[in-house]
């Protein structure tokens, strides 16, 4: 008994030590905003934690495989019940290992992102920008409600600036929707009748052109055109986004 | 006498109430004055009750059932030849049989759904069909699926040898039972008419306001699943009387076997959340032929009340599909181990803490959906304590394992499979439950990769470790060993490299239900795509086996496992009433290697008992 749970330990071991490694693998996206990489902390964090769960089944049922085979059809195993310490040991780590997941990084990443306790949405109601997007069956629509830019169509970029702290107010005008941006790692539905929202500070420079994570990308089933209801996305200096509210704000005066 | 008994006058008193419905319905819209008394949704509703009727009552209800109402006499049901798997039959062992056969081949028909599924999604661009016929062929993969994952393993197996683990002479309502089985061909027939009248497009979870805008084919989709929910709830009903009220004397709780235990609690499971699923439904079918507006914002309806009211189903669904997966991977495995079962107590345990708090973690399906913040973290808590009794299986399954004596057979080789990939599916399960991950990770192929891990890995591959277990039993003969294994080892490398390599794009921002993707996911999706056909490509291997065995296979004795339940101790196949004389249950199912009684006895006239035809290693050989 005592070599078998040795061995199987060490297997357990090797195989968690080998699961381990994948943290250090390029997982992810492009990370576009601040919130990316709260995200990306926390997948790497869960990884962690649920490789050695993962590598115990497979120790235990592989071991057991190799080592506890019969062809003897007659013959029976070790005949323990399971009604001791051993159940209760397991179901205290287990609960143990539960509510440690609850809080870090459970209701910890949760915290940072309810910080309007009623909304319908993620992060700070207060932004520095703040960009109305519409979906419609099967396109999106822009407004920047302080200079009265609006941006949909062919052609057209949902212009955002660096650093700045962006809230999304998400409308849906016929069918639910989902407002998906995955540089930032955001995402929230877009709900016919209600307003939701959420706030990112894009932290790198990019446009879809480059990297197609930059991109508006529709994430719930809204028929047809479903998997062509994207948009391109353009990360700028601040001084750039500047340029283009003038450059288009004279251009519509100039109409 | 068997005028109204058969197939044949279902399918012509269903075809006749069809039309008559339609006629009803545009008899009265012309008698309160619509212009147009042709309303394709609204007739079409009323038809189809009218013609579910038709078809029940032709199909052997009035003759079987119906006709003792009025005081008439009834006729009995056939009990030989293959000809008996079509007619209105109250034993529950062709009933199963029924069920297995039905939900197969609707198994294999959603299976080359998702091939073609898969065909499109090799490349990006639109290589084989349109977008609308994309999303046709996505939801109804969906739906099916669901519906072969709920009934499936409860109807087939279920049905087949919960009776007879119980030492019963069949279900307690065996006429219910038949009748909740006649309810699926029509669903089927529905689900499958959706291509011909504009097809589907919302999906299987059919979210408003799209459910309601969209085609005809919607309504056909809604009728169909009120239909399956209905079997759902009736059989559960009968399947908890069954296990209340039928066990053989002796047959306490704690001498219940654990797959017995999976189906009390679907059961209930079942009974308790299913009228979800069916009323929300039936509010997108009332919104789309009745204008009652639930789900139309703008006339003060809201969208997320249908996410809550299906959710509040379609969570608990999820257990109602992997409970019956983790009974029959525990039973087998405590069989194939040749010890007793680890800790019962705490598998029963398991099954009832999943049963408690399946009903309250609905809306981690909704993380994103816009619904107030305050949600979220009860939702989080909630569902990531059910990590708890989940892991009891865990528990279970590896400490009945630890020093056994394994016969690594077909069942035993996917039983194991079974606590393999729900381990894989419940540690990805921790990436969803927690908020700020889920955010992105939502409605991508990682969600994709996790749910198939869960319930392809979790059922499906129990389902097939029942299915070659009980396989002796249900037919009297016995399986290839050989092409089985063939089988499992085929799908399992087939079904591990598809999923476990699915997650990737999903983390790199590829979403779900996309007819074509950005060029940058192609790579993987072409690897995904070739491994899903290998994974396909492996049930041909299982259909050959279990026909050619089902007419060729070597004669199965009673109890070629060896095993200690009650099924083994009475003929392969058992006769009509299942037991010459009824059992006695004289121990626990799973003392294998203890010196304690067996786990059954037959009372012999005369009043001496005789030990269990083969108590398996169970009547004190062994010993501690």
């Amino acid at each position: 008994m005592t070599r078998h749970v040795v061995s199987a330990v060490l297997l357990w071991a090797l195989l968690t030590a080998v699961g381990e490694a994948t943290i250090f693998l390029d997982w992810f996206p492009t990370v576009g905003s601040h919130e990316a990489e709260d995200f990306d902390r926390i997948f790497l964090i869960l990884v962690a934690m649920g490789t050695p769960v993962f590598a115990f089944v497979i120790a235990v049922l592989a071991y057991a495989m190799l080592n506890f085979r019969s062809n003897d059809r007659e013959e029976t195993g070790a005949t323990f019940l399971g009604v001791g310490t051993g159940p209760r040991v397991w179901v205290g780590l287990t609960a143990a290992l539960a509510v440690f997941v609850m809080i870090f990084p459970g209701m910890t990443g949760l915290a940072a992102l309810n910080k309007e306790r009623s909304g319908n949405g993620w992060g700070e109601y207060d932004a520095e920008l703040v960009v109305h997007a519409i979906g419609y069956q099967w396109f999106w629509e822009f407004e920047y409600p302080e200079s009265g830019i609006s941006v949909k169509g062919a052609g057209n970029e949902l212009v955002l600036p660096v650093d700045t702290v962006i809230r999304f107010d998400v409308d849906a005008a016929d069918v639910l929707h989902s407002y998906w941006i995955p540089a930032f790692r955001m995402k929230i539905d877009a709900v016919p009748g209600r307003t939701t929202f959420f706030t990112v500070k894009p932290t790198t420079e990019g446009n879809f052109n480059d990297d197609t994570a930059f991109r508006v990308q529709c994430a719930e089933l809204c028929g047809l055109d479903h998997s062509g209801m994207q948009f391109p996305v353009r990360v700028v200096s601040q001084q750039e986004f500047k340029d283009w509210v003038d450059s288009k704000t004279v251009a519509a005066k100039g109409q | 006498m068997h005028r109204f008994n058969s197939v044949f006058a279902g399918l012509a008193l269903g075809l006749l109430g069809f039309y008559l419905g339609i006629s009803v319905a545009a008899l009265f819209r012309w008698m309160f004055g619509f212009e147009e008394v042709w309303e394709r949704d609204l007739n079409v509703t009323i038809g189809y009750m009218f013609g579910l009727s038709g078809w029940l009552m032709g199909v052997g209800m009035w003759g079987r059932w119906g006709k003792e109402w009025f005081g008439l006499p009834t006729t009995p049901s056939q009990h030989d030849g293959w000809g008996r798997y079509f007619t209105f039959n109250t034993d529950h062992k062709v009933i199963g049989i029924q069920y297995g056969v039905t939900f197969l081949i609707v198994f294999f028909l959603a299976g080359a759904l998702a091939l073609l599924i898969r065909a499109e999604l090799a490349t990006n661009g639109l290589q084989f069909f349109d977008k609308a016929q994309y999303n046709s062929i996505m939801s109804l993969h969906g739906i099916l699926m669901v519906a072969v994952a709920v009934g499936t393993v409860i109807g087939a197996l279920g049905n087949y040898v919960v009776p007879l683990m119980i030492g019963a002479e069949d279900m307690a309502f065996p006429r219910l039972n038949a009748l909740t089985y006649w309810m699926v061909p029509p669903a089927a027939v529905m689900l499958l008419t959706t291509p011909f009248v504009g097809g589907l497009e919302a999906g299987w979870t059919a979210y408003p306001p799209l459910s309601v805008v969209t085609q005809t084919g919607q309504t056909f989709f809604n009728l169909a699943i009120i239909t399956v929910g209905l079997t759902s709830i009736l059989g559960a009903l009968n399947f908890l009387v069954t296990i209340v009220c039928m066990r053989a004397p002796g047959m306490t709780w704690g001498r219940l076997p654990v797959f017995v235990w999976s189906m009390f609690v679907t059961s209930w499971l079942a009974l308790l959340y299913t009228q979800g699923f069916a009323t929300a439904m039936l509010m997108v079918t009332l919104d789309r032929i009745g204008g009652m507006s639930f789900f139309d914002a703008s006339n003060g309806g809201d969208p997320l009340l249908y996410e809550h009211v299906f959710w509040f189903y379609s969570h608990p669904a999820v257990y109602i599909m992997v409970i019956p997966g983790f009974g029959i991977a525990l039973e087998v495995i405590a069989h194939f181990s040749r010890k007793p079962f680890y800790a019962y107590r705490y598998a029963v345990g398991a099954f009832m803490g999943i049963l408690g708090l399946s009903g309250v973690v609905w809306a981690h399906h909704m993380f994103t959906s816009g619904m107030p913040n305050y949600l979220h973290g009860p939702f989080l808590i909630m569902t990531e304590a059910i990590s708890v009794p989940t892991g009891l299986i865990f528990l279970c399954a590896l400490g009945t394992i630890w020093m056994g004596r394994l016969w690594l057979t077909a069942p035993m080789l996917f039983a194991m499979a079974v606590i393999f990939n729900f381990a894989c599916g419940g540690v990805t399960g921790i990436f969803l439950a927690d908020v700020p991950t889920d955010i992105h990770l939502h409605d991508t192929y990682f969600v994709v990769a996790h749910f198939h891990y869960t319930i392809v890995g979790g059922e499906i591959f129990g389902l097939f470790a029942g299915i070659y277990y009980w396989f002796p039993k249900m037919t009297g003969r016995m399986y290839n060993e050989r092409l089985a294994k063939l089988h499992f080892w085929w799908m399992f490398i087939g079904f591990n490299v598809t999923f476990m390599v699915m997650h990737w794009p999903g983390i790199q921002g590829m979403n779900r239900r996309i007819a074509d993707y950005p060029e940058v996911y192609q790579p993987v999706n072409l690897a995904v795509s070739i491994s899903a056909f290998l994974l396909g490509a492996s049930f041909l291997v299982f259909i050959y086996n279990m026909i050619n065995s089902w007419i060729r296979g070597e004669v199965a004795e009673a109890n070629p496992w060896h095993a200690r339940t009650l099924e083994w101790q009475t003929s392969s196949p058992p006769p009509l009433e299942n037991f010459p004389v009824l059992p006695e249950v004289t121990g626990h199912p799973y003392d294998y290697g203890l010196p304690k009684p067996p786990h059954a006895t037959f009372p012999q006239t005369g009043g001496a008992h005789a030990a269990s035809p083969a108590g398996g290693g169970g009547g004190g050989g062994g010993g501690g």
